[in-house]
């Protein structure tokens, strides 16, 4: 495996690590339900409900 | 498209009903207060739309959640609304019914608990039922599918212009009757309102509803505005309750029917006279935690986990090492898959089992019914100290997870004791912080495991009463409500139900494994291996060590002597969870055992103490943090929230680790 490829492997690790801290921070100043980590059932039909009807 | 609005009193069972008729599954408990938010699922295979809505009394919403239900009906058209009832307490329940039956939509009453009704030695006669109230009745018994098949066939195979508009007409006085029909004249002739919306709306308006009162004023409702003192003077809120009241009573004994005997309820006032007993319901209440703390740490979870933790740290961090090695990755990418992601992610996950324990045996106690007698007993307690046992609820939420517990606080009506539970809450041992204190007690108290836990539990407790009673005192908090709780009977719990609680919550857990843990580890990894200087091979000048070593004066008196253990707590506040995947990667192992030894040198048992404690109180997670800031609607409280924590934290750390150390 060469240098790029060791590379671009920990670049994709720790980019994707960052875009999950980014979305947290997000998430949190919505607060409430959106702030839960999952996507529960009840989460999931309110949005698709959300987009059927919007 | 069909929508049906599930409405009910609050634990009637609605959610479960939800679940069943829509082959999906939402959050259920067997107490009150659990639907915050209205939920929405579709029948299989139709156009039918079936709305959860929190469980009301009335539609005159006492607290925030209430008024999802009356702005509901109010802001969509609503096509036809299943009003789920507790056949066992039919009296009460009824009294919403009627406000829906007067709201002139299609009504399908549901009697569910139908089994525990008939356990009372009672029953109805539906058909009876049906004519009296004039909509359709039907019998369910959700826990066990009972007659949701029925109910659900009904709401498929019939189109909405079949079922039978709710023509509830109750014979209330004349003054009221003579007034109802002057306002609903005029709103019809002026303001192009329907009869029977008028006549719903003015009952309402003279029933001093809020919400309503609200809308007539928006709307500029003038025959109704012009009369609200009159109303009010001539007390026709009460002349409504008692006509409603005296209906319903007619209705039951035309209906009632006697059957068999009432085993159930004496089983559940046997056991109740010795779980709620004065005297022995707390200690009942604390030994139960600590049950299921043994067999969550003791029993059966840590067991489990230490062979996870063996595997996990033997054959698949060699493989991965050897595999990673073959395929040419540098000594980098090697430590930040094995050190990092394998040792953090892995590390964590090891604890499912104990989670899952004590996920389940938080299911059960829901479920059995013991929750609601909780919350009764603790009551007590808390009416010494002045305060409510309805925030009691809240705070075992929190249990599970802080946020879902802030948002269970909205089931309390005074804002400023909602406030204040809202602020208390994230003292409340979240199950995030289970690993944390898994590895410490493993450590330092492995013959009194169950027991060191349930005392974090409980100091957590007892700082939030102690808190709550001093914002109390600031806020000036003085009428005290009075806490109604329903005490459901007990059954025994069903294990589908028990399953879907426990992995509904533990599936959380996974998911942040993959997420903010992954994220939080991979983050720690980094600041341990660079420093200033770019990529370093010795740890102690590395961002991490510079950071922790920054701090440590400052932890030094509360017994915390290794820069490793301050880092991992500033992780900790993405989620708690990362502080044992940091502890981990900052150690450089995969083993927890390995970790053990290190503590050993590291902390001395009332320095691992004082750390846990540390731990319980210290700063919220992020999640918690937003959710005080959105529920409160101040970025003030949240902040608050924070250095308020962090100090409470220290001090009582401080006083653990300084007294303790006077005596070992």
């Amino acid at each position: 495996m060469s240098l790029l490829t060791n590379l671009i492997i920990a670049s994709v690790i720790i980019g994707f690590a960052g875009y999950e801290i980014y979305k947290v921070a997000q998430k949190s100043k919505k607060g409430k339900c959106a702030a839960c980590d999952y996507k529960c059932e009840a989460k999931m039909m309110a949005e698709r409900a959300k987009r059927q009807n919007g | 498209m069909t929508t049906v609005a599930l409405m009910g009193n609050p634990n009637t069972g609605k959610t479960t009903l939800f679940n069943q008729l829509t082959d999906s599954y939402a959050y259920v408990g067997n107490w009150t207060g659990v639907t915050v938010e209205k939920k929405m699922g579709s029948i299989k295979h139709t156009k039918i739309v079936v709305v959860d809505l929190p469980g009301i009394y009335s539609l005159n919403p006492i607290t925030k959640d209430e008024s999802v239900a009356i702005n509901y009906l109010l802001e969509n058209d609503t096509d036809i609304i299943l009003n789920v009832t507790n056949a066992n307490q039919l009296k009460r329940n009824l009294l919403l019914s009627i406000e829906l039956l007067e709201f002139g939509k299609p009504v399908i009453i549901a009697l569910n608990m139908i089994d525990d009704l008939k356990r009372t030695g009672v029953y109805y006669d539906i058909q009876t039922l049906e004519k009296r109230l004039g909509c359709i009745v039907k019998t369910t018994n959700a826990r066990n599918h009972d007659g949701i098949e029925q109910l659900r066939d009904k709401l498929k195979n019939s189109p909405v212009d079949e079922f039978p508009t709710a023509n509830l007409k109750l014979d209330y006085p004349k003054e009221i009757k003579k007034e109802l029909n002057l306002a609903t004249t005029k709103l019809v002739k002026n303001y192009q309102v329907s009869e029977k919306f008028a006549t719903w709306l003015t009952i309402q308006f003279m029933n001093k509803n809020k919400i309503v009162r609200q809308f007539a004023s928006h709307n500029n409702f003038k025959p109704l505005l012009e009369k609200a003192d009159l109303f009010d003077k001539e007390k026709f809120e009460e002349k409504i309750f008692q006509t409603r009241l005296n209906f319903i009573e007619e209705t039951l004994t035309s209906a009632r029917e006697n059957v068999s005997s009432s085993s159930n309820i004496q089983m559940t006032s046997k056991i109740d006279k010795v779980v709620t007993n004065p005297i022995l319901g707390l200690p009942i209440f604390v030994a139960i935690f600590y049950l299921m703390f043994k067999l969550s740490f003791d029993w059966i979870g840590t067991p489990l986990s230490d062979q996870l933790n063996a595997f996990l740290s033997g054959p698949i961090s060699n493989y991965s090492n050897t595999f990673l090695k073959s395929i040419g990755a540098m000594p980098f990418l090697r430590s930040l898959i094995v050190d990092g992601i394998i040792a953090g992610v892995g590390g964590v996950l090891t604890f499912i089992p104990q989670i899952m324990v004590l996920f389940a045996c938080i299911s059960i106690l829901e479920d059995s019914g013991y929750m609601a007698r909780a919350a009764l007993v603790t009551d007590r307690v808390m009416q010494a100290i002045g305060l409510n046992g309805k925030a009691f609820i809240p705070l075992i939420i929190g249990f599970g997870c802080n946020v879902t517990g802030i948002m269970a606080a909205r089931t309390i009506e005074q804002p400023k004791e909602r406030l204040i539970t809202t602020l208390i809450s994230p003292f409340m041992s979240c199950s995030a912080r289970l690993p944390i204190y898994s590895l410490f007690v493993a450590a330092f108290f492995p013959k009194n495991q169950a027991l060191i836990v349930l005392s974090i539990y409980f100091l957590g407790i007892i700082v939030a009463l102690a808190m709550a009673k001093f914002y109390q005192l600031i806020f000036h908090v003085k009428e005290n409500t009075v806490f109604i709780v329903e005490l459901p009977q007990y059954h025994l719990p069903r294990f589908d139900i028990i399953w879907r609680g426990t992995w509904d919550k533990s599936k959380g857990f996974v998911r942040k494994a993959g997420t903010i843990i992954f994220a939080g580890t991979v983050l720690i990894w980094l600041l341990s291996n660079f420093g200033p200087s770019g990529f370093v091979t010795n740890i102690d000048k590395s961002f991490s060590a510079m950071l922790g070593q920054f701090l440590l004066p400052l932890f030094v008196p509360i017994g915390i002597t290794s820069w490793e253990a301050i880092s991992a707590l500033f992780t900790g506040i993405l989620a708690k969870e990362v502080i044992s995947s940091s502890m981990m990667v900052l150690f450089h192992t995969t083993s927890q055992t390995t970790l053990i030894a290190t503590f050993g040198q590291l902390f001395t048992p009332i320095s691992a103490y004082a750390l846990l404690v540390f731990i319980l109180l210290y700063v919220p997670c992020f999640a918690t943090i937003g959710t005080i800031k959105s529920e409160t609607g101040s970025t003030k409280w949240a902040v608050y929230s924070v250095f308020s924590s962090i100090l409470i934290a220290y001090a009582l750390s401080f006083v653990i680790f300084q007294v303790g150390s006077l005596f070992m």
